[in-house]
């Protein structure tokens, strides 16, 4: 979760710095290829991918990773590595906009807190603290469970459960920063409120968050796995990881590309993801 | 040895078990089709551990609703009048004879005597006419039962044992209908309780009670001690030999599975194909493939509205799909492609492969005859600017991944003939809804019950309006008047022939207007492990009794 790793950062800080090809570059160089990667897979499936995801040959289900098909097929025939590259597009659209819209909403949550009066924080505070006191996913869940299943009604359900904890942290920055000398200045140099907000309080307010939101697309896009993983995704047959690792569970005993390899894309992006956040948290904090 | 032997083999009903106390009898020693023998006699105790992977009932009186999981579960503590024997035959079991009157419009059931339900209260005609005004009584909600029993107008107690029906019209499949676990008897003054009461703890004669039910978790069964079965050498005289059941619900296919491989659980239902596959080269895994009868596995197409109302584009769809190719990849050849509306267990079943085969040609040129000539960009067809979609809600819990899967590999080979496949998984609950609202077009619903007469269940006008329970049964809104004329007289001869011609007329017009695409039987595999032994004895719709089962040390 953002918070904990926040809290960590002054640890992570205090390690030695040394020459450019050190363990601790390496990780995220190869962490930006990945994700390199998978925005290309996003934007431009059939580049990476020119066999259709969705074409079916029963005769040659169940195949394991070959010259034909890199990763195998699934119970249908279908080329796993071509069904992985495609899905690469629902999962990040669905992390990025689920992040956007939770940062969105957490934006406006927190400033209001932050900059409103003693009743609007405590307001604030509570509805954060409720929605907090609810696992993130089980929220989902319900939202889902209201709402039915789909690409949109996951994005709105991610988002929503991701938005209290980014609240929080906007809320404390902007009332660390709203007495700080900086603003203090402004206001006596007669700057207009939505000025100091615009110029002063945004930026520096949103600078941790966005670090912390480069961690939040990976816990976003396992977030949809989990849901797409529960048959609460897309409709089949579409090339979603989770639903393509629920499909292959089934078959786990003889045939564990199925599972392995979308669990594998999974892992990827989510530990991309907090590689390079980590790594762009480091460099403000150290900046 | 075992008294039937563990081995892939059909199941086995009461005949079958007389059949084997025979041969227990005049030989022991050698074990059957080269398995390992088991030593020693029938032992009696111990519990045996059911992990079902059907959807746990929300009532375990089978007279309410009336699904295959009550069955499953009723079989063990409830009895029915009538069962099969090994042959498919319907002999009494509860009852002990009925006939019928020259115009087939009056029965008179005779019942056994001197048996008691586990409450203490005897079993008589008095119980027999409560158990099915239980069944009428629309606050019960019986769906399954309630059609079952729909012709029995009015009831006369004549005697404790007789007890005489008068029906509406005269009723062939009656004495079916008697056999079915949806049918089956219950004590009188257990029914009398609130039904929350009677879900909970139904109360029969058979060889288990229902002692406690933890919901979301398990069933727990303990031995009826007074228990002997009503029918000389069916099973052995006396009580079970298990001391217990606990009914476990595991949904998780590949987890009840593993489940049963380290002994946590003795015997799993719902078997995917793959475990089928490599548990038939296991010692350790015994199987039993019990196809259900009644109806067929297969697709329903909604014909009640576009683009189903139109013969040319049912039949197109049928043509365009590749059936075969699936199953056999699917299914790991355990289950075979049926060309017919029936359970290939009925014996009046009527089969026609010529309609069912692959013509992606044809296809096409019959979507061009029905109007559905423009393509969109995405390749589907149109029709008036109207993209030629179908909407195909799917039951999680009523189809195994397997099928999901068959599914997914039909939308894909439709769309080569323009048709946009839309499937919906969803739960039992909002699966019903959709099915309420006509908002499908093609839909796979298992439908069992005894006998041919499942087809005036499936295809009969009648059936388009919902039972009680909101439940129609018939899903491809067949609205045919000579289909209508056929499965009425079918119904009323007691003629054995003439049941068969009027039914397969019935069937040639249901293939033939391409209102069903067949797929296979139902499905209904079990699988147990190295210490369960006495497996095979059914009920009439193929739901395994423990009666004779054992566990050996």
């Amino acid at each position: 979760m953002g918070n904990a790793s926040t809290r960590r950062a002054g640890t992570l800080r205090r390690r030695p710095r040394a020459g450019w090809l050190r363990a601790g570059n390496v990780l995220p160089a190869v962490a930006a290829l990945t994700a390199l990667f998978l925005v290309l897979a996003a934007l431009v499936p059939g580049w990476l991918a020119p066999a259709d995801p969705l074409a079916i040959d029963p005769v040659a289900a169940f195949r394991g990773p070959s010259g034909a098909h890199w990763l195998g097929t699934d119970e249908s025939g279908r080329d796993i590595y071509s069904r992985i590259v495609h899905g690469a597009r629902p999962s990040l659209l669905i992390g990025a906009a689920a992040t956007a819209l939770g940062l969105g909403l957490a934006l406006l949550l927190g400033l209001a807190a932050g900059l409103g009066g003693r009743w609007l924080d405590a307001g604030v505070g509570r509805i954060v603290e409720v929605l907090l006191a609810l696992p993130g996913l089980l929220l989902a869940l319900v939202f889902i469970a209201l709402a039915g299943p789909g690409v949109a009604t996951t994005i709105v359900a991610v988002g929503l459960s991701t938005a209290p904890g980014y609240a929080r942290i906007i809320r404390t920055q902007v009332r660390a920063l709203r007495t700080s000398p900086m603003i203090e200045a402004a206001r006596v140099l007669g700057h207009s409120p939505a000025r100091i907000l615009a110029r002063h309080l945004l930026p520096n307010a949103l600078g941790p968050v966005l670090v912390l939101a480069t961690l939040g697309i990976g816990q976003a896009v396992v977030w949809a796995s989990a849901l797409s993983f529960l048959g609460l995704g897309e409709a089949p047959p579409a090339p979603e990881w989770g639903a393509m690792l629920a499909a292959g569970r089934t078959y786990l005993g003889f045939a564990w590309w199925m599972t392995f390899f979308p669990g594998l894309a999974i892992v990827a992006t989510a530990a991309s993801s907090t590689v390079l956040g980590r790594s762009l948290q480091r460099r403000a904090v150290g900046a | 040895m075992p008294a039937i032997p563990r081995s892939a083999r059909p199941a086995t009903t009461v005949a079958g078990l007389l059949a084997a106390a025979l041969l227990l009898a005049g030989c022991a020693g050698s074990g059957g089709n080269g398995e390992p023998s088991a030593a020693g006699d029938p032992a009696s105790g111990g519990t045996l551990v059911y992990a079902s992977g059907d959807a746990e009932p929300t009532c375990l009186d089978p007279h309410v609703g009336g699904n295959y999981p009550q069955a499953l579960l009723a079989g063990q503590y409830l009895e029915t009048l009538y069962t099969k024997d090994d042959d498919g035959r319907i002999i009494p079991w509860l009852a002990s004879g009925a006939e019928a009157s020259a115009d087939g419009k009056t029965w008179t059931l005779k019942l056994r005597d001197g048996i008691t339900f586990t409450d203490g209260t005897a079993f008589d005609a008095a119980t027999v006419k409560a158990n099915i005004e239980h069944l009428q009584d629309p606050d019960t909600a019986s769906s399954t039962g309630y059609l079952a029993v729909a012709k029995i107008k009015t009831m006369d107690v004549v005697d404790d044992t007789t007890l005489k029906l008068n029906l509406s019209a005269p009723d062939s499949a009656l004495l079916e209908s008697f056999s079915m676990p949806w049918v089956a008897m219950e004590s009188a003054k257990a029914l009398a309780r609130s039904q929350a009461e009677n879900c909970a703890s139904p109360v029969g004669t058979g060889p288990f009670t229902v002692k406690k039910w933890t919901k979301q978790d398990s069933v727990e069964l303990v031995r009826n001690e007074d228990y002997t079965p009503p029918v000389k050498g069916a099973g052995h005289d006396g009580p079970a030999y298990l001391e217990g059941i606990t009914w476990k619900f595991i949904p998780e296919a590949a987890t009840r599975y593993a489940a049963l491989q380290s002994g946590t659980v003795d015997i799993i239902d719902n078997a995917q194909p793959d475990t089928i596959k490599s548990a038939e080269g296991s010692d350790n895994i015994g199987h039993l493939d019990a196809p259900r009868p009644g109806a067929s596995n297969r697709i329903e197409l909604n014909s009640s509205k576009a683009p189903f109302d139109d013969e040319k584009v049912r039949e197109a769809f049928v043509r365009a799909v590749n059936v075969d190719d699936g199953i056999s990849s699917l299914f790991f050849d355990t289950a075979k492609r049926s060309y017919s509306a029936l359970s290939s267990v009925e014996p009046m079943g009527y089969s026609d492969p010529s309609l069912f085969g692959r013509d992606l040609q044809e296809a096409n040129r019959l979507l061009d005859a029905a109007g559905w000539d423009q393509r969109d960009a995405a390749g589907y067809r149109t029709k008036d600017g109207k993209r030629l979609t179908l909407s195909f809600p799917v039951s999680t819990n009523q189809s195994v991944p397997a099928e999901q899967s068959l599914f997914q590999q039909l939308q894909a080979t439709a769309k080569e003939a323009g048709f946009e496949v839309k499937l919906h998984l969803l739960d039992l609950s909002s699966w019903y809804g959709v099915l309420g609202e006509n908002d499908y077009d093609l839909v796979s619903a298992p439908y069992t019950k005894v006998g041919p007469d499942v087809l005036r269940t499936l295809f009969h006008t009648s059936n388009t309006v919902p039972a009680p329970s909101g439940y129609f049964s018939n899903h491809a809104q067949v609205k045919d008047k000579k289909l209508d004329a056929l499965l009425e007289s079918a119904n009323a001869t007691t003629d054995q022939q003439e049941r068969k011609d009027k039914y397969t007329q019935a069937q040639q017009i249901v293939l033939g207007g391409y209102y069903i695409l067949p797929l296979y039987d139902q499905q209904n595999h079990f699988l147990y492990g190295p210490k369960v032994q006495g497996v095979g004895a059914t009920t009439a719709v193929a739901s395994p009794t423990f009666h004779d089962t054992w566990l050996q040390d």
